[in-house]
């Protein structure tokens, strides 16, 4: 045990040495600072952004004070006046910022048919989302390997290179313990950057201090350990320093970069979205139809699925309110299954990266860290299905106003319901992917302990 | 001389191995890359036209309508993919595909493929230009990092120049064998790529097309030549072949992921977006306000009451020979149409300031000067998305105006009657005109300009760096 600790202090020391890697770590802390000053920055400007919207909700309702002095038909004030739905961030998505930026952080609704309100967009710079997210969740999984793959591609071969194996090997030292050794330095190098990166990034994100804690750190260990791993089968190949350079950075290559892309478009082929532009023109159609058919027809088909408004009175009007928003509402229904298509389609697809994550521990990771911070698609829908919830509960709201003609007075705007949806962690899907990750650094540990048995550490 | 270093350099690079494996790996990849592009090319050009004729039946078939009731039903507009989008899908992923066009207000455009795809979408798309972006790249320091290291390391460098033969000469000889290899490597998918384009349904395009692909190839043959030459000059300038290495590798990670990444972010972050919300209140306030605050909507419509029943000599609504809601409706689409575009201008001039950084660091960084020139010859890059954005508008303004016009030629109490269902046939529908090559190359003279000042600059400075190069 004591040669281990000369080693590990002479790798200190030669560490300290090699301006280059000294630079390379400071860079990378560099990096690491400016994702967590990215990522935090996103997420306060989420939230001022979703911060300021109820007051677009008073100045909507004053408008309508004074547009409607009086009691108004309630019908009037559903056409005009526009609430939203907000999805709050978690504050850890600060630290892993996922598809927030891609999908809208809130949809602004008004009574009429849902379902051409429900996917519209934010105004969003596509060559900054085709950019992505310069966020801590990036620097870990992306960046840091790199840093890994720079410290230790010639962990022996550069000693081999420069005639010091062969003297190192001469005194009664186990190649085990050289390797071991200077693995080991590089590993508590490398866990001190990213507990410190992590540190500093949940103080500065302000995230509680719960069991989520305990998976970022237990997931960022395990993937630098899968690094090492690499490194170690690597290593394990006795080949020169340019060779292994090259291996390690074609295995980032392939797991970071090319597997993702393949991994995306064999999702894509493997499960096939229905088009959710389909659903949009089949409502319009739905909803526009509606003016053409007969009043008693539309109201019939809403009383069968209502039945507390069929006592109401039969419309002999040209236009009246509660028929308008019986169509609206009719638009959706018919609808509903190309709704739901859509949404288990996207579902259906994020389950299969799921499923074959294992292929890379960088997509493990990435999505494993959203999950941890709530960021990813599957609370994207849950989002919008909160949202649609609310619009029922819009409904429920105005409903009674419309069908029984009671007049809408200025009181009964605070009335109104109000929405509010925070990011859940998906925790089960974290621990999946820790127990995967798990797996991935036992196979990488088991090969390289393995090719080192059956191919002893040649001095030369 | 420099023919014989050359020949020398391209026949060793074929025989080694390890080339022939990654070249043999990136040729794959960029055949693959192609034959996906053009099949998910195929597929949602197929979806958007089969879309864009469904909606274009629809609005033809409506029965006798009111013509605001129209306005109100209106169309969608769809982006036709550009040709060579199988080859740089740039933006397209991120920007969604489809407008929904009617009265009153424009739309955001939905349903991108980036909200389709998932967390995946973050690690890259496999396209062409992906692999010729970044792969190629790694791929030319992997073939060319020990140019010089290696040749000092055996000792053949002083060989060489004892022949008679200078640096500078050496340099050149290996700059064109390599270039040569990376020729065979990315050749046959260009090709490939070139004979689907023009044995396929997508050539369309005609000389546009072929002009865009000879630029396109130009781009990336001037791209390829600065990392081959900066390959080079690194080698010369480092003492070992592992250093020359890293370096490069480190030169790659910084100008192919972190700079672009950032560069981005930074921007967004120096010029922030305003929300599609806070954008909407303000333009309904400025509608029913007026621009500037002292023109509300009410005193608008009074006015323009009053003009009328003046032009036509009449002492009320009723006597008027049009519609004054159909007037009215139209002076307000007018009205609002403005507000909307000054909206949209101030958005996309703050989206081109965020950009804008990122455009600038092509001068920097090879990378970030390839990649908008490759995406707008593509016609996938930002400028064309607006391209787009600003057709889909014009013909909404268009058609909004046409039915407004129609309301107002139907005279006073129009809103008791309907138009026969042959009105609808008569309107336009929606055509959508990619832009022509010559509207796109003014954009691209920066990256142009940052691409060939690269490839002059390493040329010059490199080689001087060359020739001062030790030898032993």
């Amino acid at each position: 045990m004591r040669v281990f600790w000369i080693l590990f202090a002479a790798e200190w020391r030669h560490f300290r040495a090699a301006k280059g890697l000294v630079l390379l770590c400071g860079l990378l802390l560099a990096t690491g600072v400016y994702g967590i000053y990215y990522g935090t920055t996103e997420i306060e400007r989420q939230r001022q952004q979703l911060a300021a919207l109820p007051e677009l909700t008073h100045r909507n309702v004053e408008e309508l004070k004074v547009k409607f002095p009086g009691p108004a038909d309630a019908g009037d004030i559903g056409y005009y006046h526009s609430t939203f739905a907000v999805h709050h961030p978690d504050p850890w998505a600060a630290l892993s910022l996922g598809l927030r930026d891609v999908n809208p952080s809130y949809v602004k609704l008004r009574l009429l048919g849902l379902q051409n309100q429900l996917y519209a967009t934010d105004n969003t710079n596509p060559m900054k989302l085709l950019s992505g997210n310069f966020d801590l969740a990036f620097v870990l999984v992306y960046l840091l390997p790199l840093l890994v793959v720079a410290l230790s591609f010639n962990l022996l071969s550069s000693e081999r290179e420069e005639g010091i194996l062969p003297l190192l090997l001469a005194q009664p030292i186990r190649s085990a313990t050289v390797i071991a050794a200077k693995l080991a330095f590089r590993v508590a190098l490398v866990l001190g950057l990213v507990w410190l990166l992590s540190g500093v990034g949940m103080a500065w994100a302000g995230v509680p201090l719960d069991g989520r804690v305990f998976s970022w750190l237990a997931l960022s260990t395990l993937y630098c350990l899968f690094w090492f791993g690499v490194v170690l089968v690597v290593t394990a190949l006795q080949r020169t320093s340019a060779v292994n350079a090259v291996a390690l950075l074609g295995v980032w290559l392939a797991l970071v970069v090319l597997v993702p892309s393949l991994l995306s478009l064999g999702v894509a082929a493997a499960r096939p979205l229905p088009q959710g532009i389909e659903l949009t023109i089949k409502q319009r159609e739905e909803i526009h139809g509606g003016w053409d058919r007969p009043k008693t027809e539309t109201m019939n088909r809403f009383f069968a699925l209502y039945p507390q408004w069929r006592d109401t009175a039969t419309i002999r009007e040209r236009f009246v309110w509660r028929w308008y928003y019986a169509f609206q509402h009719l638009g959706d229904l018919a609808v509903a299954p190309q709704a739901a298509a859509y949404a288990t389609g996207l579902q259906a697809r994020h389950n299969l990266v799921e499923t074959l994550n294992l292929l890379s521990p960088a997509i493990n990771a990435q999505t494993s860290l959203n999950a941890l911070a709530g960021s990813d698609l599957p609370t994207h829908l849950a989002f919008q299905r909160s949202a649609t919830r609310y619009h029922d509960s819009l409904r429920a709201f105005y409903y009674p106003f419309l069908f029984r003609k009671v007049e809408f007075t200025h009181a009964d705007y605070a009335q109104e319901p109000r929405h509010s949806f925070t990011s859940q962690p998906e925790l089960a899907t974290a621990q999946h992917g820790l127990l995967k990750l798990l797996l991935s650094v036992a196979a990488v540990y088991g090969l390289g302990l393995m090719l080192l048995r059956v191919r002893p550490v040649s001095p030369r | 001389m420099i023919q014989t270093i050359a020949q020398k350099e391209f026949v060793s690079t074929l025989r080694d191995r390890r080339f022939a494996v990654l070249s043999g790996l990136v040729l794959l990849l960029l055949l693959a890359a192609t034959l996906v592009g053009r099949a998910s090319y195929r597929t949602l050009q197929q979806e958007r036209q089969l879309a864009q004729q469904t909606v274009n039946d629809q609005f033809r078939n409506q029965p006798a309508r009111h013509p605001h009731r129209v306005a109100h039903y209106g169309s969608f507009a769809f982006r036709p993919k550009s040709g060579l989008s199988l080859l740089d899908s740039g933006v397209d992923s991120f920007t969604g595909s489809v407008a929904y066009l009617e009265a009153h207000q424009q739309n955001s455009i939905n349903f991108s493929q980036a909200q389709q795809a998932g967390s995946l979408i973050r690690f890259g798309e496999m396209t062409v230009a992906f692999v010729l972006q970044l792969l190629v790249p790694l791929l030319i320091i992997f073939l060319c990092f020990g140019a010089f290291t290696e040749e000092r390391e055996t000792g053949t460098l002083k060989l060489l120049l004892s022949q008679g033969v200078t640096l500078r000469q050496v340099a050149w000889g290996k700059i064109v064998g390599y270039s040569r290899a990376v020729a065979l490597v990315v050749a046959p998918a260009l090709v490939l790529a070139a004979a689907l384009l023009f044995t396929g349904e997508e050539f369309t395009g005609g000389p546009d097309l072929v002009a865009r692909l000879v630029l396109f190839v130009v781009g990336y043959a001037v791209y390829f030549f600065v990392f081959v030459v900066g390959a080079v000059v690194v080698s010369a300038w480092q003492a070992s072949s592992r250093a020359a290495l890293i370096t490069l590798l480190g030169f790659w990670i910084l100008g192919c992921i972190i700079l672009p990444k950032a560069t981005a972010n930074l921007g967004a972050t120096l010029y922030p977006t305003i929300t599609k919300a806070q954008m909407d209140a303000e333009v309904h306030e400025q509608a029913q306000h007026g621009i500037d605050g002292h023109d509300p909507h009410d005193q608008r419509a009074e006015a323009l009451k009053a003009a009328l029943l003046k032009k036509y000599g009449v002492d009320s609504e009723e006597k008027l020979p049009v519609s004054l809601a159909g007037v009215q409706m139209a002076a307000g689409e007018e009205y609002s149409a403005k507000v909307y575009q000054q909206h949209f201008a101030a958005l996309n001039a703050t989206y081109e300031q965020q950009n804008r950084l990122s455009n600038w660091a092509g001068l920097l960084n090879p990378y970030q000067a390839i990649r908008p020139l490759s995406m707008g010859l593509a016609g996938s890059d930002f400028a064309h998305y607006v391209h787009f954005q600003q057709a889909a508008e014009a013909y909404r303004y268009g058609l909004v105006q046409r039915l407004n016009g129609l309301q107002a030629s139907m005279g006073h109490g129009d809103k008791e009657r309907r138009l026969g269902a042959d009105t609808w046939r008569e309107l336009p529908v929606f055509t959508y005109q990619a832009p022509s090559l010559g509207w796109v190359l003014p954009r691209l003279l920066l990256p142009v300009a940052a691409l060939l000042l690269w490839a002059v600059g390493l040329c010059w400075l490199g080689l001087r760096l060359i020739s001062k190069t030790s030898v032993a």
